[in-house]
């Protein structure tokens, strides 16, 4: 077992590693000049020419890529020149945002899929089935950016509701950071003001993340319920008076559930593309906004460093859900990946 | 025309038929088994609209002036009323005239992608299934490398280095897009590789040419068209969250995303500019995901998760 | 199934929970008092005062430090401030400046001569923000602290509008400057988020991109025109960067005052009850520079072209007609302005007739058009700039850019774009302070991204700021203004009046037209019950 994540845990160091390369690549093979834009409107000529030699510009491609990497492993991703500070304290800083956002927003996923997965699973191919697998089908085509906006629109501009946006009201101010994730941080230091408009906030861009994941949950859910439902041992349970809501509830639900994980791993991914989108909408500030303002004034550093941040908390969940499947399931340690 | 021609033309007509009768009962078989589907056909009608919209829409829009540019200030941001079906927007242009115009654009750009895709990931899958070896490692985990990274973070990196705009915005999603074709393409031809009519072929001298094109992908059509249904919807949701974000296409350009970017400076009084566009693309990523779905149950029942 | 439902209605209980109305109104009572709530779009870059001047970083700026004279009132006054009377030597070479022994630094240093040395110093050694302004005729070392409360400047050449450029030039402290001196940069990394001023206002909290909070000085040297009770424990500048989350927090009291609400946004907002807005002419001007060395805008007779196609009428209606056209290159508040009978407008005859002159007669021709990514007025205007040479046969790209790439792209003459949508305030209402956006020295600057290049009407510029015949100054800024319509180097555009709304409740708003659009002055600023 350990033989098999340390290999998994080779392979995904391997692949950040290439990922770098290929944004860093990316990104300065592009026109414009990075010099020029960090030097600002009055710079002359030489000035410009001390900043390229300052950050190597003038040197070859793998040149500068080498330089870069040894920066990075000494934990130094370069300064963003759109907030004008160092790109990992400005990653430390967005990151819990995004991070709080995601999880809320599985929580939101799971709260509302399973409930569709096993309702439809139990009323099978009834009315209450189709209705509620279409609700979540539907999801899948809703565009997120446009999801948020509409629900700004109604709940927060219309019925006023939930705040139009951020991850605080402006007077309230953030918990002592302990994880930074401020819904954690303000139960553990028992400030419940903030607790509960941490909650407030997050609700509408949560819910707007949450639901083009809502119909492959559901869809796994109800697939596995059905196939857990049919069991030998559920008939039983039947067979012997146990209550319906029992039977579902505790039984099947418990079985069902693996499979489901492993998709909500697997969206885990997803979402955090989407907080691109959400946050924009929501002006939530997480990397995800980090990274479009990046792109937007052609700063190059964050963008590189948001992809393979993302990019290895993509891999870090595709990680956990082959540890976990290969406990339970024996012969994936052997197979070739 | 003699009496012996038309016998001749019927006979080779007949001998068609007779070649591919059990194509064309395969065929007639998916038919029947899609058109059960309700939400399938639910799917096909919105894609057959959309089709229809793309195609012929612009030749019948009201104000067709108003989706290359034209402005009527005076006219501005007008609620839907009979002349204008969907309302106007900040410049008094018809917002069902640029929603139609828009159509076509998504159809041409959601196009673009896939099939860009496709030929950049289908032969690498190739490669790297048929072929195997070195070269076939090499392609895997350069595919890993772009699949460890949601597609729309690397096409908004891809995008903030070239610049944003409509073309820039294209080229990153296709770039983005192909490794998924790839994965699907090598693990059919790995499999596809050792069974025992390929070796059959192989045995009586089939080039190798020959065994891609006649047995390997036809074998891999189903899952690349199931793939690619869903894909045309998937890849309209990506450029219009690039729009959106301000990364695709620009204004006047009428493209759903860039609309939408647009119309929320104007909510929420003057809702209908954004909702219109947003309505647009919501069904027909629906049409198309509902294809797809009902594709493949039929061509390719154990893919389906 | 019993259990299912009691679940269901304690889920419900915590989700009315979290959906109860949150008002936090801007006005409650925070810990210390009312906190006033400013709301705009543009962050503050740097609190350091030599190093950047724009809208929002001067609305901060202007509330932590105090300069020598301030601009008041409309038609703008210069005032006293940190000196209480001035000078001038008979052959306007000196300057001299009695200072107030009152005031005082935030860390109760006196403002003394020395302070007033060193800060004007600093700013020309930097050579940054403001520096511009004065440095072609004033030396660092002829500024001279006579004793504590005296300094005197001795410029280089006389020049009347000296005093209308001070006030924008404030005064820090030099030993808190110098004790925060990081590698000989002048405090400059410190100062970026700290003060070292004397104003009305200290800083609190400084969170780039997203929020500045400002606390009162209660002990503010020069005092507050209100009653001590009314004013604000502090005041935050928040960014809300969409216009409408700007208006839906000024309609729930999240936001006091709000900066950039979309011309139609402020005329639904203006009749709701309980805000009061305000709209005045501004000195900011909008042009569309071309550029005139550019492979195709070089060619003056293609300049006219689009000039007499554009359409001038639309820029107004985007403004719902809060917006006036420019008769001149000057602004109408400007002095010596008049106005220009030739300047072009929509005329399609006339601008056919100049593009069959052209180079491209039949047009044929892409040309691009950059404007700032997210400002929806200019991006308007580059939709009338489509819709108004689709005659003439040329297309235009819009290119939103950052306001920091589009500077740098406008700074070299190879990559300044065909076409660049610029709002230009002039820094005084003197004739010089606009004059000199069309002079070489100007080049490469946002406001001189024309590269606009008349020996003639440059040597006239210079002659005309040494003039000290106010009679024969005038004309030769009439001659000017003719000049440089006759050249077009830009598409001379509108003035827009400021569109400000805030709550009722907020007092002494006042104005001056030398400020920026969506620049205010918040020492003034308190609550009326």
């Amino acid at each position: 077992m350990l033989l098999f994540t340390a290999k998994k845990f080779l392979i995904m160091v391997g692949t950040l590693f290439a990922l770098l390369a290929i944004t860093f690549t990316i990104s300065h093979v592009a026109p414009g000049d990075p010099a020029a834009l960090a030097a600002g409107p009055d710079a002359t000529e030489e000035m410009i020419q001390q900043i390229r030699e300052e950050f190597g510009l003038d040197k070859p491609l793998p040149v500068q890529f080498l330089i870069y990497v040894g920066g990075v492993l000494q934990g130094d991703f370069g300064t963003s020149i759109h907030t004008g500070r160092e790109v990992v304290s400005d990653l430390a800083r967005f990151f819990p945002a995004t991070l709080e956002l995601v999880l809320f927003s599985i929580l939101f996923a799971i709260a509302i899929a399973v409930p569709i997965g096993v309702i439809s699973a139990v009323r099978q191919n009834t009315i209450t089935d189709h209705t509620l697998r279409l609700f979540s089908v539907a999801g899948v085509g809703l565009p997120m950016f446009w999801l948020g906006l509409m629900l700004q629109l109604f709940f927060a501009l219309k019925l006023g509701w939930f705040p139009l946006g951020g991850r605080l009201g402006l007077l309230t101010d953030p918990p002592t950071t302990i994880t930074g994730l401020y819904i954690i941080d303000s139960l553990l230091t028992l400030n419940f003001t903030t607790l509960l408009e941490s909650l407030h906030h997050i609700v509408l861009p949560a819910v707007a993340l949450c639901f083009p994941a809502l119909a492959s949950i559901a869809r796994v859910n109800r697939a596995e319920m059905l196939e857990v439902l049919s069991q030998d041992y559920i008939v039983n349970a039947k067979a012997q008076g146990l209550s319906k809501f029992r039977i579902v509830a505790i039984y099947a639900l418990r079985n069902a559930m693996l499979p489901t994980m492993a998709m909500i791993g697997l969206r885990f991914g997803w979402m955090l593309g989407g907080t691109v989108l959400v946050e924009s909408v929501f002006n939530w500030p997480g990397v995800g906004l980090y990274a479009v303002e990046a792109a937007v004034a052609s700063d190059f550093e964050p963008i590189v460093a948001v992809t393979v941040l993302l990019g290895f908390m993509f891999m870090l969940a595709n990680l956990a859900i082959d540890i976990v499947y290969g406990i339970l399931d024996p012969r994936v340690r052997g197979a070739n990946i | 025309m003699t009496q012996e021609n038309i016998i001749m033309a019927e006979e080779r007509q007949a001998t068609w038929r007779e070649r591919h009768q059990s194509t064309i009962r395969q065929l007639r078989l998916y038919a029947h088994t899609y058109s059960r589907n309700a939400s399938a056909m639910l799917g096909l009608a919105i894609v057959a609209l959309f089709f229809f919209v793309a195609l012929f829409g612009p030749l019948f829009v009201p104000y067709p002036e108003d989706a290359t540019g034209a402005i009527h200030l005076d006219n501005k941001l007008q609620p839907p009323s009979w002349e204008h079906w969907f309302g106007t927007d900040e410049v008094g242009a018809d917002v069902f005239t640029r929603v139609i115009v828009g159509a076509r654009v998504t159809l041409h750009i959601s196009l673009f992608v896939t099939v860009v895709a496709m030929l950049i990931g289908v032969p690498l899958g190739i490669a790297a299934g048929y072929h195997g070896g070195r070269i076939g490692q090499v392609i895997m985990r350069l595919t890993d490398v772009f699949l460890s990274v949601p597609a729309l973070i690397l096409a908004i990196a891809i995008v903030g280095s070239m610049g944003p705009g409509v073309q820039n915005a294209i080229i990153a999603l296709a770039l983005a897009w192909w490794p998924g074709y790839v994965r699907l393409v090598q693990s059919k031809a790995l499999s596809i590789r050792s069974a025992i009519y390929v070796d059959a072929a192989r045995t009586m001298g089939a080039s190798n040419f020959r065994i891609i094109f006649v047995h390997i992908l036809p074998n891999c059509a189903s899952p690349i068209i199931v793939k690619a249904s869903m894909d045309m919807g998937m890849s309209i949701l990506g450029i219009a969250s690039l729009g959106f974000l301000g990364l695709g296409a620009q204004p006047p350009y009428p493209e759903w995303g860039a609309m939408i970017s647009t119309g929320r400076n104007y909510l929420p009084d003057w809702w209908w500019y954004s909702f219109f566009p947003g309505i647009s693309i919501f069904i027909t990523v629906l049409g198309f995901n509902l294809v797809g779905d009902g594709l493949r149950d039929v061509l390719d029942p154990r893919g389906r998760k | 199934m019993r259990r299912l439902f009691t679940h269901a209605v304690l889920g419900a209980a915590v989700a009315v929970a979290v959906l109860a109305p949150f008002n936090a109104g801007a006005l409650e009572r925070g810990p210390d008092g009312l906190v006033m709530v400013v709301a705009g779009r543009q962050p503050v870059a740097t609190l350091d005062p030599s190093v950047k001047y724009d809208a929002s970083t001067r609305t901060v700026q202007q509330a932590l430090y105090d300069a020598l004279v301030k601009y008041e009132n409309n038609p703008p006054e210069i005032s006293a401030w940190l000196a209480e009377s001035w000078e001038t030597s008979p052959d306007g070479l000196v300057w001299t400046f009695k200072l107030s022994p009152e005031a005082k630094f935030h860390n109760g240093d006196p403002v003394d001569a020395e302070a007033v040395r060193f800060s004007f110093e600093r700013t020309l050694k930097l050579n940054q923000g403001p520096a511009w302004m004065l440095s072609s005729f004033l030396q660092p070392e002829n500024i001279k602290a006579l004793d504590d409360h005296t300094v005197q400047f001795t410029l280089d050449r006389p020049y009347a509008p000296f005093l209308s450029f001070l006030p924008w030039w404030y005064v820090m402290n030099p030993k808190q400057v110098q004790a925060n001196e990081v590698d000989g940069d002048m405090g400059q990394a410190w100062l970026a988020s700290n003060d070292a001023g004397s104003g009305p206002y200290k800083i609190k909290r400084f969170e780039q991109g997203d929020i500045y909070e400002l606390e009162r000085n209660a002990n503010y040297w020069r005092g507050f025109p209100y009653d001590d009770e009314n004013g604000p424990a502090s005041i935050i500048y928040q960014l809300i960067r969409e216009t409408a989350a700007q208006r839906s927090a000024l309609s729930t009291g999240d936001a006091d005052i709000v900066l950039s609400l979309s011309p139609d946004e402020f005329d639904a907002v203006a009749s709701a009850p309980g805000i009061e807005t305000s709209t005045q002419p501004a000195l900011t001007a909008f042009g569309i520079k071309f550029n005139t060395k550019g492979e195709f805008t070089a060619d003056e007779n293609l300049r006219k072209a689009i000039a007499h196609a554009f359409d001038y009428e639309g820029l107004v209606k985007i403004y719902n007609g809060k917006a006036k056209l420019q008769t001149s290159p000057f602004a109408d508040a400007i002095d010596s302005k008049i106005e220009v009978e030739a300047m072009p407008r929509q005329d399609l005859e006339k601008a056919k007739e100049f593009l069959s002159k052209s180079n491209w007669p039949d047009g044929g021709i892409t040309l691009e058009f950059v404007h700032v990514q997210g400002n929806e007025e200019q991006r308007l205007m580059g939709l009338i700039l489509i819709d108004s040479l689709q005659d003439l046969g040329i297309e235009v790209e819009m290119v939103p850019l950052t306001w920091p790439n589009m500077v740098a792209k406008g700074s070299d003459v190879k990559t300044s774009p065909d076409m660049m949508a610029i709002f230009a305030t002039p820094v005084s209402t003197d004739a010089d302070a606009v004059a000199f956006q069309y002079h070489p020295d100007s080049w490469g600057k946002y406001y001189g991204s024309s590269f606009y290049d008349n020996p003639e009407v440059a040597s006239l510029i210079e002659k005309a700021r040494f003039e000290t015949d106010a009679e024969r100054r005038s004309e030769l800024y009439a001659e000017i203004q003719k000049r440089i319509v006759a050249d077009q180097p830009e598409i001379f555009g509108m003035m827009r009046e400021r569109r400000i709304a805030f709550r009722d409740y907020v007092g002494g708003f006042s104005y001056s037209p030398v400020r920026m659009t969506t620049e205010i002055d918040l020492y003034p600023l308190h609550i009326e019950k």
